[in-house]
């Protein structure tokens, strides 16, 4: 074929191809921002709080105006009005220095080393310590350990662990440090590890991280109790909003009369998702808290009074204010599903001689399961990142005791609950030293989004399992 | 007159009145009005639909050939604002006395719908709803009813092998047919079908035809049907409707052969009407 | 015989249909008027023992049986592809009945003809020309009738042509009744009177024809199978249409 056979023809698609471009390219950046913001997003919560698990160097600092310094290189700034860099050191051990964060200016410096023999220690009650071994008592007598290489006293030290020994250490300044065995959790040297301790101690760390409960008012341990506070939130959450959205969506879309009261409601319930959160929160303390835990105290538990017992804030009430923030989701979703599903399928099952109610529950609802559960899972998502409301209507800033227990009623619901997101604004912006709980603050965020994303591929791989078992075939 | 003398115009309308025995449905001077919209959806309507039979209704789209079809199993009462006067019966009942339990009606008045409707679920449980709402749980009985629909409505080779797959990979006409088994699964005295080859290809409509005829012999057909080709094919009466008015209903072969109103011939035969 | 013949009934929705209906009526109607012809030509040549027109009467007759061939597989085109209902069906159905009927008029008029042929061999004698003369006009009359009955959809004169029919025999069994005495009478005619007699045979036949088309007629436009029916509810029949107003 020549090719000026089909000049029109291709100058024409040309054209629409040209036309169509700017869309295409608008649309696809849109979408390629999106991703990478979410991509840079977890990748700074993934690094960032992985970090700090990470063991850190230790380093040695030899001072001209101070005595020796060992740890851990926080930042690295210019000194204002001054020529010079000055060096933020996290020296731990803050019952022994006025304060664990000191800055150490570049030009005072006469030496700066990493010493294989420098360990951190872990301890239970106070914040990390950064030492060299002495020696280690197991009860009977003393033994040295200075002359032991580092591997040898990591060994030996751990070994104390569970007795009633102790560990004698020395901090850089020359300080001699006894430590009694109850208070050691961890030893590591991190100067001296290789790639793999590195790998083995990060995840060790990250495994207590997620076991443990929150020491040292929430800058140590673990956030277990807030990981349990934070699902069982939403898990009740979702056991009350569930029924009681599908219920009320059901009453608008199938029994209410059409008129202008029930587009009053709908509005209304639409407008309800725009309600700030923090109003529910109020609304949750006034009316939940304070209004019928209050009446029930004085109904069922005047006894104790005027110590409260449901009338203060708790789980129960916490999960009825997220469950009333998150309704309007599962409204609106689960009217959208049942107005989708085809007429003639309600009209096939009362045809075949089944009551309104019958029809709808066998038949309708089913068939809208699949919007009822988007709806919970955008209901889930928004209720798992959502704080301001909790901080008035239950959550705690320490409260280790799980509001689950193998004691009856099992379930706790009365009690005050930790909540990963209030873990990551009380650690963030309320706790005295910032700098050192940065890390564990993104590695909760990290956790948190974790969380979000766990429920939420479990409730899509629900409704996948859903559409199977309904059928390959969409809803006409 | 002598008994030989032929009533020229005995031969041209409709047959003598059925006996009040074979009579199934019986429609008097039936008219359904939508308060919404002005226009009165059935006007004055009466006639009888003879016991197992098919009877056929045609006739222009929005001639209220579909309305009657739902006032025999009150389909008509989901429409808010529909206003009926006159009366049905069904078997001498008056199906809109007060007190009638119009589920128990539409479990005796099965119908089948223009486009396939099967339930989300799985080819058993299609079949198995209407008994399951009866309360019918056992699993042998529901087993043996289910193959006996199935089998009545000629789908049970095609499906046996995959009852517990869903009903929607089913092809079209299988779904007409996976339909009217759920129907008949509980034993319907009357079957309405509004339109229910009107979404098939040819050879799935002569399917859903073949076993028309077939459960005639037990079952009240009434059929909506657009195609007079259909109608003229699978049944026994025919009843032509125009702007909410029965204009004529006789046979089926007087009716296609030689009908007595001019707008039945003009329908019929596609002329402008 | 052109026109809107079927202006009793509205446009169908598909102008193509109701050509193809018309077309095929006037087909019909063609050939009626072509087989009125060869009946009016073959009456012609026996009355005036002309073999010439006789032959051409003869050879015409092919015409007619092709017309009849082509009209029959419209009827059938019809009927395959419009699946045809009431009085569309109706008028297929005349229609075909109808080609048969007229294919055996023209072979009855070609049968007179034959007797044209053979009576122009025979020493001239005047024995049964007024007969034939006679029955011949009465038999084109209702020829004509008939068709002007179908192009106008005339139910009155279809049954009009019925009634006529008993008269025809009537008059056959006169004209029979009247060249037996010629026989009797002039023995040495007796070939001649024998071919008159066949001609007349032939005549009455078509007038039996001509009948059948007319109750195919008012089966058309009646939907009433008038076949085997007796004169009386014919009346009836005929009274009951021509007070019924609009048709």
């Amino acid at each position: 074929m020549k090719p000026t056979d089909v000049p029109e023809i291709s100058g024409a698609l040309r054209a629409g191809v040209r036309r169509a471009e700017p869309m295409v390219w608008l649309s696809a950046g849109a979408v390629t921002l999106a991703l990478m913001l979410l991509v840079g997003l977890l990748f700074l919560l993934a690094s960032r709080g992985f970090s700090h698990f990470w063991p850190q160097p230790l380093i040695l600092l030899d001072n001209v105006e101070s005595k020796a310094q060992l740890g851990i290189l926080l930042d690295r700034e210019p000194v204002p009005y001054a020529q010079d860099y000055r060096l933020l050191l996290h020296l731990g051990g803050e019952d022994f220095f006025d304060s664990p964060l000191v800055w150490v200016e570049e030009a005072t410096l006469r030496a700066r080393s990493t010493p294989q023999a420098a360990l951190a220690i872990e301890r239970r009650d106070q914040g990390p310590l950064f030492a060299f071994a002495e020696g280690v008592d197991y009860g009977e007598a003393r033994l040295e350990l200075s002359d032991w290489n580092v591997a040898d006293q990591v060994a030996a030290i751990r070994k104390v662990r569970g007795t009633a020994g102790r560990v004698y250490l020395r901090l850089a300044s020359g300080r001699p440090v006894t430590l009694p065995a109850s208070d050691l959790i961890e030893v590591s040297s991190p100067n001296a590890m290789s790639g793999m301790a590195r790998i083995r101690h990060a995840f060790s760390a990250l495994g207590r991280f997620v076991r443990e409960a929150p020491r040292r008012g929430n800058v140590q341990g673990g956030v277990f109790p807030a990981i349990v506070g934070t699902v069982l939130l939403v898990l009740l959450m979702t056991a009350i909003v569930a029924p009681l959205g599908v219920l009320a969506a059901v009453y608008l879309q199938e029994y209410a009369q059409r008129g202008p009261l029930t587009r009053m409601v709908r509005i209304g319930v639409n407008n309800l998702a725009g309600v700030p959160s923090i109003v529910y929160g109020v609304f949750g303390l006034g009316f939940f808290v304070y209004g019928l835990g209050g009446s029930l105290d004085q109904l069922f538990f005047s006894d104790s009074l005027p110590a409260p017992t449901l009338g203060a804030p708790g789980l129960l009430w916490a999960a009825l204010t997220m469950a009333l923030l998150t309704l309007p989701v599962v409204i609106v979703s689960t009217e959208e599903g049942l107005a989708r599903v085809p007429r003639n399928l309600r009209e096939g099952s009362l045809a075949l001689g089944a009551t309104r109610a019958e029809a709808l529950f066998r038949v309708v609802l089913p068939a809208a399961s699949q919007a009822v559960l988007t709806g919970l899972i955008l209901a889930v998502a928004r209720a798992t990142g959502e704080v301001a409301p909790l901080i008035l209507v239950g959550v705690a800033k320490y409260a280790p005791g799980l509001p689950v227990s193998s004691e009856f009623p099992f379930l706790h619901l009365d009690q005050q609950f930790m909540h990963l997101g209030f873990y990551i604004y009380d650690l963030g912006f309320q706790s005295p030293s910032i700098e050192t709980a940065e890390g564990l603050v993104f590695a909760t965020a990290l956790l948190l989004v974790l969380i979000v994303l766990l429920l939420n591929l479990a409730a899509v791989m629900l409704r996948s399992r859903l559409r199977n078992a309904f059928g390959t075939q969409e809803l006409r | 007159m002598k008994t030989h003398s032929i009533d020229v115009h005995a031969l041209k309308r409709a047959p003598a009145r059925a006996g009040d025995d074979d009579v199934c449905l019986r429609v008097e001077e039936l008219s359904l009005h939508y308060l919404r919209s002005q226009n009165v959806a059935l006007e004055n309507v009466s006639l009888e639909i003879p016991r197992r039979r098919v009877t056929a209704f045609i006739g222009p789209s929005g001639c209220g050939k579909s309305s009657l079809l739902r006032c025999f199993n009150r389909m008509n009462d989901l429409i808010e604002g529909s206003v009926i006067s006159g009366r049905v019966s069904l078997e001498g009942e008056d199906i809109y006395d007060r007190g009638v339990d119009v589920a128990a009606l539409r479990r005796r008045v099965g119908m089948v719908f223009q486009s396939p409707n099967p339930f989300p679920k799985s080819i058993y449980e299609n079949v198995a709803f209407g008994l399951r709402i009866q309360g019918v749980n056992k699993k042998r009985v529901l087993d043996e009813e289910i193959e006996k629909a199935l089998r009545n409505a000629a789908l049970w080779d095609e499906v046996k092998d995959r009852l517990d797959g869903s009903a929607l990979t089913l092809s079209g006409g299988q779904q007409q047919r996976l339909v009217i088994a759920r129907a008949i699964a509980v034993q319907p005295e009357v079957l309405l079908l509004d339109e229910p080859a009107s979404a098939l290809d040819p050879i799935s409509t002569l399917r859903i035809e073949e076993l028309i005829y077939e459960l005639k012999t037990r079952y009240t057909i009434v059929i909506v049907t657009h195609n007079m080709q259909q109608a003229a094919r699978v049944s026994d009466m025919t009843a032509f409707m125009n702007l909410g008015r029965l204009v004529e209903y006789g046979e089926t072969d007087t009716l296609f052969t030689n009908p007595r109103e001019p707008q039945t011939e003009d329908y019929i035969t596609g002329r402008y009407g | 015989m052109q026109g809107d013949q079927h202006s009793q009934y509205r446009q169908h929705i598909s102008g193509q249909f109701n050509a193809e209906l018309d077309a095929m009526k006037n087909h019909l109607l063609e050939m009626g008027g072509l087989v009125e012809q060869q009946l009016s030509r073959a009456i012609t040549s026996i009355l005036q023992r002309d073999s010439g027109e006789a032959e051409a009467v003869i050879a015409a007759d092919r015409e007619i049986n092709t017309m009849e061939l082509q009209i029959d597989e419209e009827c059938l085109r019809i009927l395959a592809r419009r699946q045809p209902a009431a009085s569309d069906l109706r008028l297929v159905l005349a229609v075909a009945k109808s080609t048969t009927d007229l294919e055996r008029i023209g072979d009855e008029a070609s049968k007179v003809a034959r007797q044209a042929i053979h009576l122009s061999e025979l020493p001239p004698s005047a024995s049964g020309v007024n007969e034939i003369r006679q029955l011949g006009s009465h038999v084109g009359a209702m020829l004509r009738d008939t068709l002007d009955s179908f192009a106008r959809l005339d139910v009155g004169r279809a049954i009009d042509v019925v009634l006529d029919d008993n008269r025809v025999d009537e008059e056959y069994d006169a004209a029979m009744a009247s060249l037996e005495t010629y026989m009797r009478q002039d023995p040495a005619h007796i070939r001649s009177v024998l071919f008159e007699m066949w001609a007349l045979r032939g005549l009455e036949r078509i007038g039996d024809h001509a009948t059948n088309i007319a109750e195919h007629v008012v089966y058309l436009v009646e939907g009433v199978d008038v076949r085997h029916m007796r004169m009386d509810e014919l009346r009836a029949l005929k009274a009951s249409v021509s007070v019924r107003p609009g048709l």
